[in-house]
């Protein structure tokens, strides 16, 4: 049983070598050169002690990847891909009627299902955590200077295995009702994303309230982990009121493009600013909460196809 | 001591929606018989075929195989049950080999000798892809598999419908040599009448839904007369021999009656009806008279 699953699984399988292979090519050599950038400027150093001096550097790091980390973006496709892959076999088992044959075996129809299952879980968990160390390696970097909570959120911790266990089990649902692999897929591709952007763009971000902090002196906290919300910057008088723009002209040195604060309090202008933001240490908390909320689903999908496996084919 | 019968249904019915697909089949198949079941298509023969393999489960009644509910106990009854579905379903990305290792692992009784020897003997090329193999080629293939389980019973849902002629005969030829090495109860389901008397001793007519006619084909043959006679005395050979199909001319009439005793009137002639005569005379039957809309029958009872 298990051998005759693995070897309904072995074109998948190969189909899924070659995604993480295009992966490997792709962050392997970035992730070493961005290492290895990150060395050479003492990025590591600076963060530790950030001075003046080296906090232009910090941005610049940043700035510096944009072009890749767009192109690595489109890794987020991985756990729907692998996980749509993994549900196939089982949904072409039913697409073709083999499932009359395998059923009529003398192994008993809810040991088919369990070793299926397991199968599409391990391959769900393997890849999930491949993928996952891969990325928590080439962000590394990137997640000591900027905000791992903002950015680093969808390729690390627990949230891309629980994405492939719910792309799996989504495409598995659909898949035993329609009995029709190519509709499945396509429409597991367009629930996985539906769903995906709309947590990410309107649900994550109210797992736990955010915070808001407004200051009245200099540049503020460092919310530099923090993934910030929203934010305002801008001068004022102390007394209130806009401050007149020749005032501000006349406090800009020329050469950094910075205010010079002595200068503006000379004028009675403040800077004054304020962030709603989530902090960085709640990286794990949201993690949890997310991966919990895909985990839920990929239970609930599961023990719906399971259901309708049972008691609704024929 | 009787023997347990190889497929024994008790007011048997499966419902999709309002509609009975099969609806108070009461039957039993004999062990050791080559039973054939028959009916046009939509009769209700693959969900009987398939309630007995425990495929489905029933809506209504109760199913048993060599004495056991395979829904039950199905670690008892799947080992000693081969199953061929309509259109031979395998994997057809497998090669031959791999699907051999999958009969094997499989199934306990698996006769991997046997499995060869056939396909050698049929000339299929164990290295070959399934999906590269002629239907007829596919069909036996699966006919190999089931056969190496080493069944008591063998269940072929239309294993041939989809076959041309050679193949067919071919198929049906291959059947009947296995069924020859003893041990094995057959039921088959087919729309095609002809061909069925020469593999099968038993006989099952199914037609929207319900059972109309059951038993050994040399009971069956022997008890169906065609009469043909005045008109006028047709109600009175009704009134003892149960009338399947009757035709008239304006004087004369034609019977063909399931015989309940002797014929005593001599003005009626009486000759000896062919199996597939008598088949389509039932499923004709069926279509002049057609059952009561089992909804509504639900309803009144």
């Amino acid at each position: 049983m298990i051998w005759l699953s693995w070897r309904q699984q072995r074109t998948e399988t190969l189909i899924a070598a070659v995604v993480f292979a295009i992966v490997v090519a792709v962050v392997l050599p970035t992730g070493l050169h961005i290492a290895s950038v990150y060395d050479d400027q003492n990025i590591a150093a600076c963060l530790a002690h950030p001075t003046e001096a080296c906090r232009g550097n910090l941005d610049n790091f940043l700035v510096r990847w944009d072009s890749v980390v767009n192109i690595v973006t489109w890794f987020n496709l991985v756990p729907a891909v692998i996980g749509i892959l993994l549900a196939t076999p089982v949904v072409l088992e039913f697409e073709r009627g083999t499932y009359r044959l395998a059923w009529t075996q003398s192994v008993t129809r809810g040991r088919w299902l369990a070793v299926r299952l397991a199968l599409i879980g391990i391959g769900a968990l393997l890849s999930g955590l491949l993928l996952t160390a891969l990325m928590t390696w080439w962000r590394g970097p990137l997640d000591d200077v900027g905000s791992r909570l903002q950015y680093g959120f969808d390729f690390e911790g627990l949230v891309p295995t629980a994405y492939t266990f719910f792309a799996a089990a989504l495409a598995l649902a659909i898949g035993v009702v329609l009995r029709r692999t190519g509709t499945a897929i396509g429409l597991a591709f367009v629930v996985f994303f539906v769903l995906r952007i709309g947590i990410l763009g309107w649900g994550r971000e109210h797992y736990q309230a955010a915070v808001h902090k407004s200051w009245t002196t200099g540049e503020g906290p460092d919310l530099r982990g923090a993934w910030i919300l929203s934010d305002v910057r801008g001068l004022r008088l102390a007394g209130g009121g806009a401050p007149d723009p020749r005032v501000i002209d006349s406090c800009l040195e020329r050469s950094t493009k910075r205010l010079d604060s002595a200068c503006l309090a000379q004028h009675h202008v403040v800077e004054y600013g304020g962030a709603t933001f989530q902090p960085a240490d709640r990286f794990w908390t949201f993690q949890a909460i997310e991966a919990g909320i895909f985990g839920a689903l990929t239970v609930a999908l599961v023990l719906f196809a399971v259901w309708w496996i049972r008691k609704r084919i024929n | 001591m009787t023997a347990i019968p190889a497929v024994q249904t008790q007011a048997l019915g499966k419902r999709y929606g309002s509609k009975w697909a099969l609806r108070d089949c009461t039957l039993a198949i004999p062990p050791g018989s080559v039973t054939a079941l028959v009916g046009p298509n939509g009769a209700g023969k693959t969900t009987l075929l398939h309630l007995a393999i425990s495929l489905i489960e029933p809506s209504a009644g109760d199913v048993r195989v060599l004495g056991w509910s395979a829904r039950e106990q199905p670690q008892l009854v799947l080992p000693r049950v081969g199953f061929v579905a309509q259109d031979h379903p395998l994997y057809r990305g497998f090669k031959l080999v791999e699907m051999l290792r999958v009969g094997r692992e499989l199934n306990p009784h698996w006769d991997d000798e046997l499995a060869r020897g056939r396909l050698a003997r049929l000339g299929i090329p164990l290295d070959q892809k399934i999906g590269k193999l002629s239907g007829g080629q596919q069909a036996q293939v699966a006919l190999t598999l089931a056969l190496a389980k080493r069944p008591e019973l063998l269940v072929l849902d239309e294993p041939v419908a989809s076959l041309d002629p050679l193949a067919r005969r071919e198929f049906l030829q291959s059947l009947m040599e296995a069924v020859a090495e003893g041990g094995l109860t057959v039921v088959l389901s087919s729309h095609i009448v002809a061909e069925l008397e020469r593999v099968c001793d038993h006989l099952v007519i199914l037609a929207a839904g319900g059972i109309r006619l059951a038993g050994s084909i040399e009971e069956i043959v022997g008890s169906h007369r065609l009469l043909t006679g005045p008109r006028a005395e047709a109600a009175t050979i009704a009134r003892t021999h149960a009338v399947v199909q009757s035709s008239h001319t304006e004087r004369q009439t034609t019977l063909l009656v399931r015989a309940n005793g002797q014929f005593a009137d001599p003005r009626w002639q009486i000759e000896e009806v062919g199996l597939e005569d008598i088949v389509l005379a039932y499923l004709g039957q069926m279509a002049e008279t057609p059952i009561v809309d089992p909804w509504q029958e639900e309803v009144a009872s």
